[in-house]
């Protein structure tokens, strides 16, 4: 059994997944984590009462080896290590929603100290690509930047959605890391520099990431989800009522392969197999967990996982001695097989006697009410599925329907469906009241994404009053454009916007992408190019067109942008190709975008104007303030009321003031999102090469402040002329 | 002394009720003991351990379930025969397992709960008490409620016969004959008996008794009256007690008390110097302990703690350390046994697996054949659904044999889950429909890898009722699922007691009209938890109830033909109209009911609510404050400049967040209350005041006593 080697209760709160540890003197580490009210805690237990109360920092009056760093704004992520490679020691770097601070701990100044327009939701530092100086990275409204020690933007990109998570890994094995980003949009992209290597489509927000061995990392979902993934493919992952604050790799049994550490939200905190998720190790703290992280704090020369719960409390972990053989739990290995192998004696003994009992009845022949009860249902029971679309009624809006009917008069009395990413929780039930039972259930799906699920059928059958069912499992798979239903092709307006773009495949195979991907249920046949085919979407986005010429070029009508980028996603993954120019155009979303740009600039004046009208106010307190104070101690109480109502009422003018420009900063992120949305949509219209050329000219065009070029990008996919 | 046990599985029988383990004594030379066990598949096995293995000694035939299983012979002699209860029949064994005795009693219903005494048996079925004395009848007793456990005090230190029933409705009824002698109220049903030291202790009148809201006590069953010695109050909130043995663990010489819960854990508690029990020890295992008894089972020389699962699982405490500080051939020694078992075990698993898959294809063969069927057989469930006094909440407790797939919880009544700390299951809300098909909660709970037991916690709401359905499935092929239901009553929040306060300013609802006794009995059935569902025996019968939210109470008293229903809460007297006059309608009953309300009742009702009400806005407001005073905290780096109100806040911040989390909605559900009463008080003089509500609620928000009241009289 793994016992911690030292505890500390330091009197401060930690925010969540804000702790690391540094050593900003070369030296010694020291755990720093952000505490409320926008500070940053650092603990040194080597240097006690040493260091003057200057600047930013400020001893802590409580605990003299705990110094105070003032952000004076919330701290929304915070990371250490070395960016300036000639200073020898590991620098801070804090993020809020507004600025980036990389701050220099030992001399108690400032590195740089940046206004970020997207905000910091998520940092990590280190060596990105072929970039050669290290970057501290962070991950914002849509968009990544990096910078070096100097302050320089030497990297720049956007993705999908809001970023949660960031973690440097080398993905393919090729020597340099690459960045790995975990967004609201539940997808994990990974970035050879600026360029998407890969996108992995989970089934929630993912709130971290974490390199472990080779090219593995871990990952950890808003909602208790935590697992491993070896490249794209998803090694193992639990799931749990609680969720992990906090996931970390370390190599806790020496067996020479690090674990994937969790914090979870209730203060457990577990160890487990980066191979198979088996538990190794667990111990319970009596707050959430704020932080995993690892350092030599013993300064031995043995580095410790070190964890934190949000309370304060700091638990140091050695790894196991060869002794323990890497067995940290209570219990003897050999009596928890000997319990497992018991168990499953015992399951295989009760099937065993679930077949002979059956057996038994069917001997007896005649069905009695007693059977009815027991739920005895005849053994040719078969379960049908189908999948088709509903186009509603007046009650109903239109949706995906399955099907779920019994092959003889035993009825279904309730259905569980399994799948992620499409209901409000993990599973959907329907259950018929009893009046209502019959052979046939029809279940109404509305997947919100297009993405394709697995749903996991679980239908309860057997008779009307029996009190055991047999449950039926199957499990089906939803097309990923499921939403859109088949139509005659000139039934309504063709959209206006379009996507086009040449390849060279078969039509069969493109036929094939589409029989896979979305409803069809055979009413197509078609044979040969050109053809058209129609959709019309279920969630009300109009009509969708595609028409493909024999020459090979594909052309997509819809007003969806992102539909189109999903397309043409889809079908370059099927056909599996690299490199794919598109051209497009989205009259309607540009003529949007172009108003949303103008905004921008609009919110961005206003914004300076606020500022300045902030600090004029400020003076005039100021003065006036003293006015009052002079009335004051002259006992002139009539003006000194004067003056302080005046003063109530600027302060009030000011909160108010306030107000406005909280208002405004806000619309101007949500702007600001729309813009790097739009970029990220037009290059998802592409593929390979042109994709990263399409988000790199987007972002110089709009650094020259030139939207004609912008959008022309845009449409053509590339800046040249 | 610190206590160090070890853990040691033996075996796996099948699934076991409450006290079916027991040790028999040591025999011979040898020094450790033998163990027997009876299962629900009817099966007595006894088995000895040589060497870590269990060696079988005999195992009877397959046959119904064994629902009590003890040891007895003649008076003053080692208690080593076997009894074992099946339905309505009791078994005798010997040692060796011969059969010696078949006695098929004369009562109709399956026993409940056995003891032995030398020649006397005592038996159990769901409310009848019978003494048999040399396989011949004696007495008989009727109880008014149902009996959980029997026990007499010890025959060898008395002289007298005292047997004393443990009874659902808080009491242990202490007999003389076929008759009561008189009653014991307990803090909860009761539902296992012991004697103290196991013999009763030093008067031979010590009785233990363990109940299923997880409280403890010592009883001193004198001739005359009952003496009271202690009580535990249970403040871990752990599970109902189901097994309790007195046995010197530690070694002292004093007994120590053995305790075996239904959520796992296993508890040592040794008296102090004023005999008042500490615990000393406990460990959780992860399902229900059905029997306890401590012994020398594994290895001669070092005591130990058997316990019996729900499962069958026969486990060990063993006081002999799990790594001996013997020479390195020892251990190699011991880990060669444990390989030998696990080879074995191994071995075994091969056969099985082949054999369960040439079942499993015969199985999936049929699926061809029109005329076959597919029946599987009904798994036992082992299920608790109680109301918990401290947070007037439902717990549904929840265990199968083997691992648990999934849950599906379905309900046709707005009721709320809560969260359970030690359930790990993932739950999920699915959304529902309440029209057409009467859903209003449906959730599944998916559990973790070897979940066998499962906890819920359900908060209902006074005057919406109707059922709760489980559907629970187990992960064993072919897969299967039981739906289990239980009963929301229209006073779900009220709890049975044995006393009221009769100075209460009382509101009073009369029925009469031509209703039987047992029709009016049902009525209260179905209104009301923990009510016998027998008719009570007599002309008429009265029960009181507590409401364990406010606090308020309800008489009611019934008989042919009339039922008079009391209560200081106006909204438990609404509540009751409205269903029983929908009951009987249903049953085309002509009834006439009429109510005496009482005006200060309402004020009497808003007084004990007051002291609640204003400690829960009290605490809110307190909470609230928490969070910023330790900004300032910080930020100032001391509390010394802060008003004392304020430092205390802060010193008793954690309790105060315990405090404030451990009872969700609980303002809510008291504003909730507060609403109702204002309705009901309205409703009785025909005025609809909903409209007012929203005032009420403002009134409530700045909540202060005289106004609220002055609302509810001016209203």
């Amino acid at each position: 059994m793994l016992v911690p080697v030292f505890t500390l209760k330091l009197n401060h709160k930690i925010n969540p997944r804000m702790v690391a540890v540094g050593k900003y003197d070369g030296v010694h580490p020291c755990l720093t984590a952000a505490t409320q009210i926008g500070k940053v805690f650092i603990h040194n237990p080597y240097s006690r009462g040493q260091r003057e109360s200057a600047l930013r920092m400020m001893q802590s009056n409580q605990d003299s080896d705990v110094s105070l760093l003032n952000i004076n704004q919330t701290v929304s992520c915070l990371t250490s290590g070395v960016l300036n490679p000639q200073l020898g020691c590991d620098s801070l770097v804090v993020g809020t929603q507004t600025n980036l601070l990389a701050y220099d701990v030992f001399n108690n100044s400032d590195l740089f100290y940046k206004e970020i327009a997207d905000g910091a939701n998520a940092t990590v530092l280190g060596n990105l690509g072929d970039i050669s100086s290290p970057l501290a990275i962070i991950g914002g409204n849509c968009a990544l930047q990096g910078f070096d020690h100097k302050g320089n933007d030497l990297f720049w990109t956007v993705t999908g959605d809001i970023v949660r998570s960031l973690a440097l890994c080398d993905f393919d094995g090729d020597g340099k890391k690459e960045l790995l980003v975990g967004s609201e949009d539940f997808d994990i992209r990974v970035f050879k520099e600026d360029e998407i290597v890969t996108e992995m489509t989970e089934t929630e927000t993912i709130t971290t990431l974490c390199p472990m061995n080779g090219n593995r990392f871990g990952y950890a979902l808003s909602n208790g989800t935590v697992g491993v993934y070896d490249r794209t493919v998803r090694y193992w992952r639990i799931k749990s009522k609680n969720y992990a604050t906090s996931i970390h790799a370390f190599d806790l049994n020496s067996d020479g392969v690090r674990e994937l550490i969790t914090g979870w939200s209730n203060g457990k905190i577990d160890a487990r197999s980066d191979r198979t998720g088996e538990v190794i190790f667990k111990d319970n703290f009596t707050s959430s967990i704020a932080g995993v992280v690892e350092g030599d704090y013993r300064m031995d020369g043995n580095p410790q996982l070190i964890c934190c719960s949000v309370d304060g409390e700091v638990r140091g972990y050695l790894p196991s001695s060869q002794e323990m053989k890497g067995n940290m739990m209570d219990t003897s290995v050999e009596q928890e097989l000997v319990r497992e192998l018991s168990q499953k004696k015992q399951n295989l003994l009760l099937e065993l006697r679930n077949y002979e009992e059956n057996t038994k009845v069917e001997l007896n022949g005649q069905m009695s009410e007693v059977d009815c009860q027991m739920g005895v249902i005849p053994a040719n029971t078969q379960l049908q599925t189908t999948l088709s679309v509903n186009l509603g009624s007046d009650t109903q809006s239109c949706h995906v329907e399955l099907t779920i009917s019994t092959s003889n008069d035993s009825i279904i009395r309730a259905v569980l469906i399994f799948a992620e990413g499409i209901f409000e929780g993990e599973s959907h039930v329907i259950h018929p009241s009893l009046q209502n039972l019959s052979t046939r259930i029809r279940v109404p799906i509305l997947p919100p994404k297009d993405v394709p699920v697995d749903l996991h059928i679980k239908a309860f059958v057997g008779y009307k009053g029996s009190t055991q069912f047999h449950v039926f499992e199957l499990t089906r798979q939803l097309p990923r454009f499921s939403m859109y239903a088949f139509c005659r092709p000139g039934s309504a307006l063709e959209p206006k916007s379009f996507v086009k773009f040449t390849i060279s495949e078969r039509v069969q195979r493109v036929v094939m992408w589409l029989n896979q991907n979305f409803l069809l249920l055979g009413e197509t046949e078609i044979q040969n190019a050109p053809f058209q085919i129609c959709f019309t979407s279920l969630r009300g986005a109009g009509l969708l067109s595609m028409k493909m010429k024999a020459s090979g070029e594909i052309s997509v009508n819809t007003d969806d942008m992102d539909l189109a980028g999903d397309i043409i996603q889809s079908l370059a993954s099927f056909l599996a190709i690299e490199d794919l120019q598109v051209e497009a155009d989205f009259p309607t979303y540009f003529e949007r975008l172009r108003k949303v740009l103008l905004k921008v600039d609009e919110y961005h004046s206003v914004h300076q104007k606020l500022t300045a009208d902030m600090a004029d106010r400020s003076n005039l307190i100021r003065s006036m303030l003293v006015q009052a104070e002079d009335a004051r101690l002259l006992r002139d109480m009539k003006n000194m009321k004067k003056r302080y109502m005046e003063l109530n009422d600027l302060n009030k003018d000011l909160i108010n003031g306030y107000k406005i420009c909280c208002n405004n900063h806000s619309e101007l992120l949500g702007n600001l999102k729309e813009v790097n949305q739009a970029i990220q949509r037009a290059g998802r219209l592409r593929v390979g090469k042109p994709k990263t050329q399409v988000i790199t000219a987007c972002r110089d065009a709009i650094r020259n402040n030139n939207v004609n070029m912008l959008f022309r990008i845009m449409r053509i996919g590339m800046a040249s002329s | 002394m610190e206590l160090n046990l070890n853990r040691v599985d033996y075996i796996q029988v099948g699934v076991t009720s409450p006290k079916t383990m027991r040790l028999l004594p040591a025999s011979g030379r040898r020094a450790t003991q033998k163990v027997v066990i009876g299962d629900h598949n009817g099966v007595v096995t006894c088995f000895g351990i040589k060497k870590g293995e269990a060696m079988p000694v005999f195992k009877s035939l397959p046959g119904q379930k064994i629902s009590r299983l003890d040891l007895g012979g003649a008076l003053n002699t080692p208690q080593e025969k076997i009894f074992v209860a099946i339905g309505s029949e009791i078994r005798g064994f010997t040692k060796r397992g011969k059969q010696f005795l078949s006695f098929e009693t004369n009562l109709t219903e399956s026993i409940k709960a056995m003891h032995i005494s030398g020649a006397d048996l005592f038996l159990c079925a769901s409310y009848i008490f019978n003494h048999y004395c040399d396989c011949k009848d004696q007495h008989y007793y009727l109880s008014g409620d149902k009996i959980n456990d029997v026990m007499c005090l010890s025959a060898e230190k008395l002289s007298r016969i005292t047997p004393i029933l443990a009874c659902q409705d808080r009491v242990l009824r202490v007999l003389q004959g076929s008759d009561l002698m008189y009653e014991v109220e307990v803090p909860g049903p009761p539902t296992v008996l012991g004697l103290h030291n196991g013999d009763g202790g030093d008067s031979g009148e010590d009785l233990l008794f363990g109940t299923s809201d997880g409280k403890l006590g010592l009883i001193q069953i004198t001739q005359a009256y009952p003496v009271h010695k202690w009580e535990t109050i249970n403040e871990k909130k752990r599970g109902g007690v189901l097994c309790i043995d007195s046995f010197d663990i530690l070694g002292d010489g004093v007994k120590e008390l053995l305790v075996g819960r239904d959520d796992g854990m296993v508890e040592i508690y040794s008296f102090d110097s004023a005999n008042d029990p500490v615990l000393r020890y406990d460990q959780a295992f992860s399902e229900s302990i059905m029997s306890i008894q401590g012994g020398c089972v594994g290895k001669d020389g070092y005591d130990e703690i058997l316990t019996a699962t729900y499962s069958g699982w026969v486990t060990g405490l063993s006081t002999e350390p799990a790594h001996k500080e013997a020479g390195p051939g020892d251990e190699l020694k011991i880990s060669q046994e444990m390989q030998n078992k696990i080879a074995s075990l191994r071995s075994e698993l091969e056969q099985l697996q082949f054999k369960v898959l040439q079942e499993r294809e015969k199985y999936q063969q049929s699926a061809q054949s029109s005329t076959a069927v597919s029946a599987v057989p009904v798994f036992s469930v082992n299920e608790k659904f109680t109301l918990n006094r401290d947070d007037a909440s439902y717990s549904l407790i929840l265990e199968v044999q083997t691992a648990i797939d999934n849950v599906l919880v379905q309900s046709d009544v707005p009721v709320d889950l809560l969260d359970v700390d030690k359930n790990s299951a993932v739950v999920s809300f699915s959304g529902c429909d309440s029209e057409p098909n009467g859903n209003f909660l449906l959730a599944t709970y998916r559990c973790q890898a070897n979940t066998t037991r499962l906890e819920l916690k359900i908060r209902s709401i006074e005057g919406q009722y109707g059922t709760l359905q489980a559907y629970i499935t187990p992960r064993i092929q072919p897969k299967t699922c039981q739906v289990r239901q239980y009963q929301i009553k229209p006073l779900s929040l009220h709890q049975r007691t044995h006393v009221i306060e009769h100075d209460r300013p009382m509101n009073t609802l009369t029925l009469t009209g031509q209703f039987s006794f047992g029709e009016v009995h049902s009525w209260v059935v179905f209104c009301m938890p923990e009510v016998p569902e027998k008719t009570p025996v007599g002309e008429s019968v009265t029960f009181y109830f507590q409401n364990t939210f406010l606090d308020t109470q309800l008489e009611c008293t019934y008989r042919k033909g009339e039922g008079v229903f009391k209560s200081d809460n106006i909204s438990t007297i609404s509540i009751l109209k409205d269903v029983l006059s929908k009951e009987a309608t249903k049953k085309k009953i002509n009834l006439n009911i009429s109510y005496d309300i009482n005006e200060d009742s309402v004020k009497h009702t808003l007084k004990m609510i007051h002291p609640k009400l204003e400690h829960q806005l009290l605490l809110a407001k307190k909470v609230q404050l928490i969070d910023a005073l330790k900004e300032l905290q910080i930020h100032e780096g001391n509390m010394d400049f802060l008003i004392p109100e304020y430092r205390g806040i802060l010193e008793e911040s954690d309790q105060l967040l315990q405090e404030y989390k451990k009872q969700p909605a609980h303002l809510e559900r008291l504003y909730g209350m507060i609403t109702d009463l204002f309705i009901d008080k309205f409703k009785f003089k025909g005025t609809n005041v909903k409209s007012k509500v929203p005032v009420l609620l403002e009134i409530l928000d700045s909540y202060d006593q005289n106004s609220l009241m002055t609302f509810f009289d001016t209203a």
